[in-house]
């Protein structure tokens, strides 16, 4: 079940690529504006860096959540999940996981690449390659539960970054902070450990609020 | 065919007393139900009898929490602003200046109550709301919703108080400690549920969707703090520790306790004008369905 | 008991600024309410009584 549900939405995103792709661009622009506004002085690019990369792809990533139910919702599919005798639980982890390799895993691919322009060693590169590796899950998953609440409803996107930025916060503090402790020179494995243990737990948690939230928008 | 009974939701235990009276009411077709009529009906009738000893249960249906609680306003209004009085009374005329700060520091008489009443009420937000989801109950819902914004109003008090003493004390309206920021997201967290509830028109859904809400955020609260504080701690940056409470005594500490118990029994005051408000609000047009006690 | 300096040791606009504006918070709730009562209330009063709903309900139904 779980398999089919994922393949069935990687396919249905494959059809609509443009979506896709038009979150990766989101995420470059952003991230290049800032050298922009602020200026090319590398000392200063390298220190606002981590925020940056990270902000930017919570925005990115938050812009993709609208589409995670709102598809399913509109053409009737979404009830007809419900009514599956499967859990819910295991819909909604597959509709998830399905948006991550969607809508995450690109960001991922490609912020070493955006993150050159602010002047990052090799190592940085990679430590801020892993900390969205391990972040993007827990943006994923909990946005899901945003989007489950805000299901069909006018002046949607905003009011999900309304509710859902706030619970990003934890893992934006220790994704930026695993790689500006790279950047100073010190050890990010904390910041590491913790936004891993920050991805288990979500993992454990919010497939079931976001099935009750489905439920609760649902009826 | 039955009279309309309008019946919010599945049938449990409080709601019990009433149910004999809905069956009359409705003039089901008890024979259909027979098995289970009878049950229903000494269900009715056992509960009436509970009911009736605790007479408490009545009090879940709104119409007949909203005359209870404008009962109990004025015994909260009228205490909180006495309280308010003696308080500032004391904070001002009584407690002594602060050997480091000068007499900057008596803002601490309203920053800290109202930072403390920000958090309390977002927990008891959070347990309302949750209580309201599990049981079905529309008043504890609604409580939920009315402590919604007198929360956010301490809140953002506290933040701003908080700015004005750091000003003088630190030198800065602003810094990022990991009180202050996760102040700032308490409040965004208010900010959400409060959105929330206004995005959407069905008032039960919007019930349990901030519900689901109110408690993602309360388990979050605590996880926002420890990561602040271990952010700031790994920064090692210019972090100043707000002093800790228990290390003031004496007339400064009583007069901190005196605008505490002013400032929970206003909340409770506005809280229940409020529910009231939203009572009204949303029971108007039930006004048919009174007799059933809804 | 001691009068307060009430330039606050020169921190006067401090205080009384946090003070000032946790009054005009408070009022505001008060009055707010207030009004949003009184709003409901009109409302209430404008619409049809109760027990004409519940005289109709008993005709057209059953």
């Amino acid at each position: 079940m779980l398999r089919w549900i994922v393949w069935r939405d990687l396919m249905l995103a494959w059809r609509r690529r443009s979506d896709m792709l038009s979150t990766v661009f989101f995420f470059v622009i952003v991230v290049s504006l800032f050298p922009l506004g602020i200026g090319p002085e590398t000392q200063l690019l390298r220190t606002i860096a981590p925020g940056v990369v990270w902000v930017a792809a919570l925005l990115a990533s938050m812009l993709s959540l609208g589409r995670l139910f709102a598809n399913d919702y509109q053409d009737g599919t979404l009830e007809q999940l419900l009514l599956t005798p499967q859990p819910l639980f295991l819909v909604v982890l597959g509709k998830t996981l399905a948006h991550w390799i969607v809508a995450e895993v690109p960001l991922v691919l490609i912020a070493p690449l955006v993150g050159v322009q602010f002047d990052l060693t090799k190592e940085t590169l990679w430590i801020l390659f892993v900390s969205l590796l391990l972040g993007t899950p827990v943006l994923s998953l909990i946005g899901s539960v945003g989007a489950a609440l805000t299901l069909g409803l006018r002046g949607g996107g905003v009011l999900i970054s309304i509710l859902v930025l706030p619970l990003y916060i934890p893992a934006l503090i220790f994704g930026a902070g695993a790689v500006e402790a790279s950047i100073m020179g010190s050890t990010p494995s904390a910041h590491l450990s913790l936004l891993g243990a920050f991805a288990i737990v979500s993992l454990l948690f919010s497939p079931w609020a976001t099935a009750a939230a489905l439920r609760i928008s649902l009826e | 065919m039955y009279r309309f009974c309008f019946h919010p939701g599945p049938l449990r235990q409080p709601s019990g007393y009433l149910w004999s009276e809905i069956i009359a009411d409705c003039q089901l077709p008890i024979a259909d139900l027979n098995g289970r009529a009878a049950d229903a009906n000494e269900l009715a009738m056992g509960s009436q009898k509970l009911a009736i000893k605790m007479n408490l249960y009545k009090y879940a249906s709104p119409a007949n929490f909203y005359p209870l609680a404008g009962k109990m306003i004025p015994w909260f209004a009228i205490p909180a602003a006495l309280l308010f009085a003696t308080g500032l009374f004391v904070g001002f005329f009584i407690a002594p200046s602060d050997f480091q700060q000068g007499d900057a520091y008596r803002i601490i008489f309203i920053h800290v109550p109202a930072a403390w009443m920000g958090m309390f009420l977002y927990i008891l937000m959070a347990i309302y709301a949750g209580i309201g989801w599990a049981f079905n109950a529309r008043l504890s819902s609604m409580m939920a919703s009315s402590l919604a914004v007198t929360g956010a109003m301490f809140t953002a008090l506290s933040l701003i108080t908080g700015a004005f003493w750091g000003k003088p004390t630190w030198g800065t309206w602003w810094v990022w400690d990991a009180r202050m920021t996760s102040t700032l997201i308490l409040m965004f967290l208010y900010i959400g549920f409060i959105s929330l509830q206004a995005a959407i028109d069905d008032p039960r859904r919007a019930d349990r969707a901030g519900a689901v809400l109110a408690l993602v955020g309360v388990i979050n609260v605590p996880i926002i703090y420890f990561s602040v504080q271990w952010w700031n701690t790994l920064h090692q940056g210019a972090t100043i520790r707000i002093l800790q409470k228990p290390t003031i005594k004496g007339s400064m500490l009583a007069a901190l306790l005196i605008m505490l118990a002013a400032c929970w029994l206003y909340s409770v005051a506005v809280v229940l004008i409020r529910l009231r408000c939203i009572i009204l609000e949303r029971e108007q047009n039930a006004s048919r369905f009174a007799e059933v006690g809804v | 008991m001691n009068w307060p300096d009430l330039s606050m040791g020169g921190y006067g606009f401090y205080v009384w600024g946090s003070y000032l504006v946790s009054l005009i918070a408070i009022v505001w709730e008060v009055v707010s309410l207030k009004q949003r009562k009184k709003a409901l209330q009109q409302q209430s009063s404008n619409s049809v009584p109760a027990s004409v709903l519940r005289g109709s309900v008993n005709e057209t139904s059953s």
